[in-house]
């Protein structure tokens, strides 16, 4: 078997990539809805769980996992996303790639932690809302003052961003139970999987 | 946001560079996304965000490009203005509201424009010519050519549920879910099979290096801009 | 020059369909070569071992060997074979790399790496030869199938290759379209080229073909010159399970139309119009009148709004504002939606769950399980009532689509080329059902470009043309001719640019 990564590989992922981003941001849409912001990190890489667990039946060489993270972050500055997200977009996908390499690719409970790791990949996006405030705050000290600013640093504490990191992993974990399930139920029965 | 207007040609008079626009939308990014008002930002900020306004503009959005200037220059103007006189519960809704929008509102605009005014070829020829690895080349690009497939799926997917009477919501919303994703996945991964054998047979893969015949090119527009936005840049940084 | 000598190939989890057993073959160059034969008979499969994707793509068992000008192909990567073997596939949504036309042409000479000048010179080339003018620099999604299919094949010729295998490349097009290819192959031919085409519609090839491929059960049956196999007449090629090679003996006393003694009182379409904002394509259909349990075959060139007219029958689209009249009760958009069922071109859009019972049970008003059994029974499912819908193959999952529609007790179905790609057997399969679907008082409309459907099941045609109803006629003796006429001689305008 070739280790090297055939472009029939890269296609694969360019594919997966696309429904794996439909779904999220389909799924996203609840978003919108300022009470469902919360549970946007748990419920997107939830359902994103079905396409990736499909995706995962077809990967057996390193690298495409973590290139899937790289081209999602591309497209999500592309989109007007905060920079900040490539780094996570990179990081967390590498070592679920890492994981999953571990298991040869088809050890059950690597997989579910890699797909829990890999989840992680969203909390990039929320970092400008946590720690890019300093220099925020900074400036909001010096114009409007320290009692303002530090309301607002209240109203976003740090412990939310850490909840936010513990829902997508649970996010990844379950997702990676639903999309097993559906892979039984429907695509192994058709013949896909 | 439509998924069909993705990388999909529209006739312009007016071209830009994929890599002018990938300029403006990172640094549209990075300034307009880091915030503060202090100094020469105050300055900054607001002309930057002018530039997807012109984009609009040029592209004939104009309907788009009212609500853009109303949104964006209320909550810029907001932030300048309003947030040091106010204070309490308004103070705190005006704070999150001007700040998402001013900070989040233009760099989408800005990536609505890059996305729908490129074409894949384009963008291929832009990152080859920023020397990006196929392996990131080659997924990226299919990526964009398979969301305009994706949505056909789905929407040939929702008027046969239109058809059978089955509605989001309701008593079953997870089996309706389900019949959503897995018919849709089932559909676009055949495709994806179809598409990636009609590919290879086309030489795609091939190592030695790829021709690219796509107009790319840097104008006198495009250095306008790019010089435009990236002064913009350095003075954000140095003197912001 | 291609070879097969002693090819066994079976697919590595295929089923026992489809593999190839004792191939031996000799193509010389500048041949056409036509495969023909039943779907699953292998001929898809051959096309893949000439062009290389099996095996580099398709994974599987392969033995003996092959040459294709001198290469072994399984032993080549697929980029060099495909600087020698050009591909054009049945579907023309799925082959596309780009979204714009312009870029596809070039594709593939860009991943060739030739020199700029080099590309732009075969651009021109191609773009000439198969008149492309018009179609440059437009967006994939705004072309009909015959259209794409015309961009695919030009897309193959930059790269000038010396073979060309198409896999049933005819399946989505109309008959003009048919006509284009056709000269476009006999272009080809002319330019020396080895062409290997898979197909189950042979009218088009029958004066092209230089041999004629006869295969059965994944391996070579006969082989047929063009001078024997042109004679043949329909009820042989019947007896081979092929279709028909000439339109012209298609016989009207074949066409059995179903005696219509209905006193139920007709179908009145009122008002059907639509315009799309994006393109010149717009619906118009003031009124037409259609007996109730006929079987309506809406005819006309891709472009003419059949489609359109569909949906707006089926109440899809919202904004229709025509009426639809049974009897006393007259329809808007919303009720339509609830009276009528469209079985769609690619069914597997409208299958939904886990198994074929329950498929039909979510069809109900409410869930009867006598009920569905029953309909499955009718339609030969019985037996695979627990499988997964989309386990099945093509036919079988059109049937089932087929029972969703009776089990919704809507009383309007619609078929969308529901022939497309099929072979005789099926066609003939999909022509029963039709009857059965009309003893069961249900009133049918069926697009189609397949006149042998037509002519073996429907009682009607509505014929299509620029957004309007051209023309209405039940079908008998004297205007069979009308329908053939059709079929065979009316070319196209270019000007009917749009499909939706």
């Amino acid at each position: 078997m070739n280790n090297k990564l055939q472009a029939k590989d890269l296609i694969n992922i360019g594919i997966f990539t696309a429904i794996y981003f439909v779904v999220f941001f389909a799924t996203g849409m609840v978003g919108y809805i300022p009470v469902m912001m919360l549970v946007m990190p748990f419920l997107c890489p939830f359902m994103a769980g079905i396409p990736l667990m499909l995706f995962l039946t077809k990967v057996h060489k390193f690298g495409m996992i973590t290139i899937m993270g790289l081209v999602l972050s591309i497209l999500m500055i592309l989109l007007g996303h905060p920079w900040v997200g490539l780094p996570f977009g990179i990081l967390f996908p590498l070592l679920a790639d890492l994981i999953l390499k571990s298991g040869q690719y088809t050890d059950w409970q690597k997989i579910k932690t890699a797909s829990m790791v890999f989840s992680l990949w969203i909390i990039g996006q929320f970092v400008p809302f946590f720690f890019m405030r300093d220099s925020y705050f900074a400036t909001l000290r010096a114009g409007y003052g320290d009692v303002y600013a530090d309301t607002l640093m209240a109203i976003t504490p740090l412990w939310v961003f850490f909840v936010i990191i513990a829902f997508a992993a649970l996010g990844g974990l379950a997702g990676a139970l639903l999309g097993k399930s559906v892979l039984k139920k429907h695509f192994q029965r058709a013949g896909i999987a | 946001m439509d998924l069909h207007s993705f990388g999909v040609t529209k006739k312009s008079k007016f071209w830009l560079d994929p890599r002018t626009k990938i300029t403006m939308l990172l640094i549209v990014n990075i300034v307009l996304m880091g915030g503060g008002y202090s100094g020469l930002s105050a300055f900054l900020r607001p002309t930057l965000a002018l530039l997807p306004l012109g984009l609009l503009i040029i592209e004939s959005k104009l309907k788009a490009a009212l609500y853009y200037l109303i949104f964006v220059s209320l909550a810029m103007s907001c932030e300048i203005f309003l947030v040091s006189q106010t204070a309490g519960l308004i103070n705190l809704l005006l704070v999150i509201a001007s700040g998402l929008l001013s900070r989040f509102v233009p760099p989408l605009v800005m990536g609505y424009y890059v996305v729908s005014t490129t074409k894949i070829s384009e963008f291929v020829a832009a990152m080859e010519g920023m020397h990006l690895p196929r392996q990131i080349i080659i997924p990226f690009s299919v990526m964009l050519r398979f969301f305009p497939t994706v949505a056909e799926e789905n929407s040939a997917i929702s008027d046969a549920m239109r058809m059978r009477g089955i509605r989001l919501g309701g008593k079953n919303a997870s089996t309706v879910i389900e019949y959503r994703i897995v018919p849709m996945l089932m559909c676009t991964v055949k495709i994806g099979e179809e598409l990636s054998a009609a590919a290879l047979t086309r030489g795609l893969g091939k190592p030695t290096r790829r021709t690219n015949v796509c107009r790319v090119g840097l104008g006198l527009i495009d250095w306008i801009l790019i010089i435009f936005s990236l002064t913009l840049l350095l003075l954000w940084i140095f003197l912001g | 020059m291609i070879s097969f000598e002693n090819v066994c190939f079976h697919y590595e989890n295929g089923t026992e369909k489809n593999c190839l057993q004792n191939i031996n073959l000799t193509i010389q160059d500048g041949e056409l070569i036509l495969l023909c034969g039943e779907s699953g008979c292998g001929k898809t499969t051959l096309t893949r071992l000439v062009n290389g994707l099996i095996p580099h793509f398709y994974t599987g068992n392969l033995s003996g060997q092959i040459l294709v000008n001198g290469n072994d192909p399984s032993s080549t990567a697929l980029y060099e074979s495909a600087e020698t073997v050009g591909s054009v596939f049945q579907n023309p949504r799925s082959q596309f790399f780009n979204v714009d036309t312009s870029s596809e042409l070039v594709f593939g000479c860009e991943n060739m790496g030739l020199a700029q000048a080099e590309i732009r010179r075969r651009l021109l080339q191609v773009t000439h030869d198969l008149n492309l003018h018009h179609l440059l620099d437009r967006s994939i999604f705004a072309l009909s199938g015959g259209q794409k299919q015309k961009i695919a094949c030009g897309s193959v010729a930059a790269l000038e290759p010396e073979v060309i295998v198409l896999d049933e490349p005819s399946s989505n097009l109309d008959t003009a379209s048919i006509r284009e290819l056709a000269a476009l192959l006999a272009l080809w031919k002319s330019q020396g080229k080895t062409i290997v085409i898979a197909e189950h519609r042979l009218h088009y090839l029958s004066e092209l073909a230089d041999r004629i491929v006869l295969m059965d059960n994944g391996s070579i049956k006969k082989v047929f010159s063009r001078s024997i196999f042109s004679k043949l007449r329909n009820p042989e090629l019947a007896q081979l399970g092929l279709r028909i090679i000439n339109l012209n003996q298609l016989n009207p006393n074949a066409c059995v139309t179903p005696k219509i003694k209905d006193t139920s009182p007709p179908l009145v379409i009122k008002n059907f119009n639509y315009a799309y904002s994006y393109c010149q394509l717009s619906l118009d259909i003031k009124h037409a009148k259609l007996p109730q349990k006929s079987i309506v075959a809406v005819i006309g060139h891709n472009g003419s709004g059949k489609t359109t007219f569909a949906r707006c029958l089926c109440g899809l689209l919202k904004k229709c504002p025509g009426l639809l009249e049974i009897g006393d009760r007259s329809l808007p958009p919303k009720q339509r939606l609830k009276n009528c069922f469209m079985v769609m071109q690619d069914v597997n859009h409208q299958l939904f769950t886990e198994s074929v019972l329950d498929e039909l049970l979510i069809s109900m008003e409410t869930p009867d399980n006598n009920e569905a059994q029953r309909i499955l029974e009718s339609l030969n499912l019985s037996a695979f009532k627990d499988l997964h819908p989309m386990s099945l193959s093509g036919g079988q999952k059109q049937r089932v689509a087929i029972a969703c529609a009776v089990a919704s007790q809507h009383p309007i179905i619609l078929f969308d080329e529901p022939t497309s790609g099929l072979d005789l057997v099926h066609m003939q399969q999909v022509a029963q059902n039709l009857q059965h679907l009309s003893e069961l008082g249900k009133t049918q409309f069926v697009i189609t470009h397949d006149p042998e459907l037509i002519l073996s099941a429907c009682s009607h045609v509505m014929h299509l043309k620029d957004g309007q109803l051209f023309d209405q006629y039940p079908i008998n003796q004297n205007s069979v001719s009308k329908i053939l006429n059709f079929f065979t001689n009316e070319t196209q305008p270019l000007s009917a640019e749009r499909a939706v």
